[in-house]
């Protein structure tokens, strides 16, 4: 089973070739030039987009924009191959990079995502101590979370990152890449402003 | 056969156009009921409301037209100018969709694409003309000598005519969008009640600034029982001033430019009034006035595709180039 993987919420992207269960490729670069590098990953395995058997795709949360992008690339995919597909949180995918690990992604705004999804000051964490947190919101608030007892591995740790083959080890169930919605855990501002 | 794909503020639509110009579906879902409550588009959630509806959408053009991809040759999509994040969503679409079949892709400008709404069958135009593009975001005037490509000749300084429709509508407390319910209500009211100004700015250039705070005035000079009264003829009015100021800029253009023909396009080219004005122009088809995608699969006839891999990096631009 041949899996394409991605995820553009954070502001790295992140994309690998997956085939039952062997990593045959990963790639990391930007949302806007994703194809780019899909197109590099099926190239390398001497693959086409035909051979494809399914889609896992990062569903944030993120930055709003860039997350839809690669939602938007699987719809497409998705009306072009019709192979099934996952969702995949991305908090989810980061915190598979280590047992025990808790995400903390930036989210902007003096704030961070973190499990629930929710959108939290780092101040008002509340961590075990010697919690190992990772991602570019940790590394971003790695004083305030220091300070709070957790453990942050250096900014260059490759587990900051949500690599796209952990979104493939963790897709479970397969379906229409139209099912799956971006996770934005937070309204449009216009909708707050409203409240 | 191509496949035109427009998400560039809050219309989902697709389409599928024939070489030789001929709609076999174009598909347009309006957001507008989305956005009234807010009196205008919201860019991130018109990009949300896109996620959701581009793939049903596409599905839907396919299946109205009868066809399957394995019919389509080329992908059409707009790449601006608009919201970017709204942009972003039918190009990352389009992109996955063309790469995944190994078909060109074809980027199309918004601007364009109004104009190529007049390309399409039954009753093509055939350039060279003068014309007016007015709609929500734009109000420019062109010289247009072939298909696909266009010369600016002016636009307006601040509000786009659609704009100042809507702006209008809400002073009037009409609702959005403003141009249809201002057009309606004006039928009832009297055009010479009021004489508000039509902005006079250098060269082919036009403002409605100054016609906005004009009815601003009027509303407020009026108490409620009197501003009932008289909303018939305040949106009269108020329509013939942007009629006029839109009719007298493409007359001076035609002139201008030696281009006699003219053409109209963008959603005011809807307005009743604007229509009767100008019984020598030729318009684009109502259903063709808002935006839509058969005219963007329309100008993927006339501007440059670019085969795979050429399109892979393909980003959106928010404003005029
Ligand atoms: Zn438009």
């Amino acid at each position: 089973m041949l899996v394409l993987a991605f995820d553009t919420a954070t502001d790295v992207t992140t994309s690998a070739l997956v085939r039952d269960g062997d990593v045959l490729g990963e790639r990391v670069g930007e949302a806007r030039t994703l194809l780019e590098d899909l197109d590099e990953l099926l190239a390398g395995a001497t693959a086409g987009a035909s051979d494809l058997d399914a889609l896992v795709v990062g569903t944030g949360p993120g930055s709003f924009t860039s997350t839809r992008i690669g939602l938007a690339v699987a719809r497409g995919l998705g009306l072009a191959l019709s192979v099934p597909a996952a969702g995949v949180s991305t908090l989810d995918a980061l915190a598979a990079a280590h047992p025990g690990a808790y995400a903390v992604l930036d989210a902007r705004r003096r704030e961070v995502f973190v499990a629930g999804p929710r959108a939290v000051s780092p101040d008002e964490l509340e961590l075990e101590p010697g919690t190992l947190c990772i991602g570019n919101g940790a590394v971003r608030y790695r004083a305030t979370l220091e300070r709070l007892g957790a453990e942050v591995p250096p900014d260059d740790d490759e587990r900051h990152l949500p690599h796209a083959r952990l979104h493939a080890a963790l897709a479970r169930e397969l379906g229409p890449v139209e099912g799956i919605e971006p996770i934005y855990a937070r309204l449009p501002d216009a909708e707050l402003s409203r409240t | 056969m191509i496949l035109g794909i427009e998400t560039s503020c809050d219309e989902t639509a697709a389409a599928v156009v024939t070489e030789d110009g001929r709609i076999l579906s174009s598909v347009v879902s309006s957001q507008a009921a989305l956005h009234a409550r807010f009196g205008g588009v919201v860019p991130e959630v018109a990009s949300r409301r896109h996620l959701e509806l581009v793939s049903p959408v596409v599905r839907a053009a396919l299946d109205d037209a009868g066809q399957s991809l394995d019919a389509v040759e080329r992908v059409a999509v707009t790449q601006g100018p608009g919201l970017v994040g709204a942009l972003l969503v039918g190009i990352s679409a389009a992109k996955g969709l063309a790469w995944a079949r190994r078909l060109p892709l074809v980027p199309v400008d918004h601007l364009e694409g109004h104009v190529a709404s007049l390309y399409l069958e039954p009753g093509a135009l055939e350039p060279p003309f003068t014309c007016l593009l007015a709609s929500g975001g734009h109000t420019i005037l062109l010289a247009v000598r072939e298909k696909g490509r266009s010369e600016r000749l002016g636009t307006t300084l601040d509000d786009a005519a659609g704009e100042a429709f809507d702006k209008g509508a809400r002073l009037l407390g009409l609702g959005y969008p403003g141009g249809a319910a201002i057009d309606r209500i004006a039928r009832e009211g009297d055009p010479a009640a009021f004489d508000f100004p039509v902005a006079r700015v250098p060269g082919l250039d036009l403002s409605f600034s100054g016609l906005k705070t004009a009815l601003l005035y009027a509303v407020r000079d009026l108490e409620p029982v009197e501003l009932e009264a008289r909303r018939a003829d305040l949106a009269a009015s108020y329509q013939r001033a942007i009629v006029r100021a839109l009719v007298g800029r493409l007359r001076a253009a035609a002139e201008a430019t030696g281009l006699e023909r003219i053409a109209v396009v963008g959603g005011v080219a809807a307005n009743s009034e604007l229509r009767a004005a100008l019984p020598d122009a030729a318009f684009a088809p109502l259903q063709l006035c808002t935006d839509n995608a058969a005219m963007i699969a329309s100008c993927a006839r006339f501007v440059e595709a670019l085969p795979y891999p050429r399109y892979l990096g393909l980003d959106a631009y928010a404003s005029l180039s």
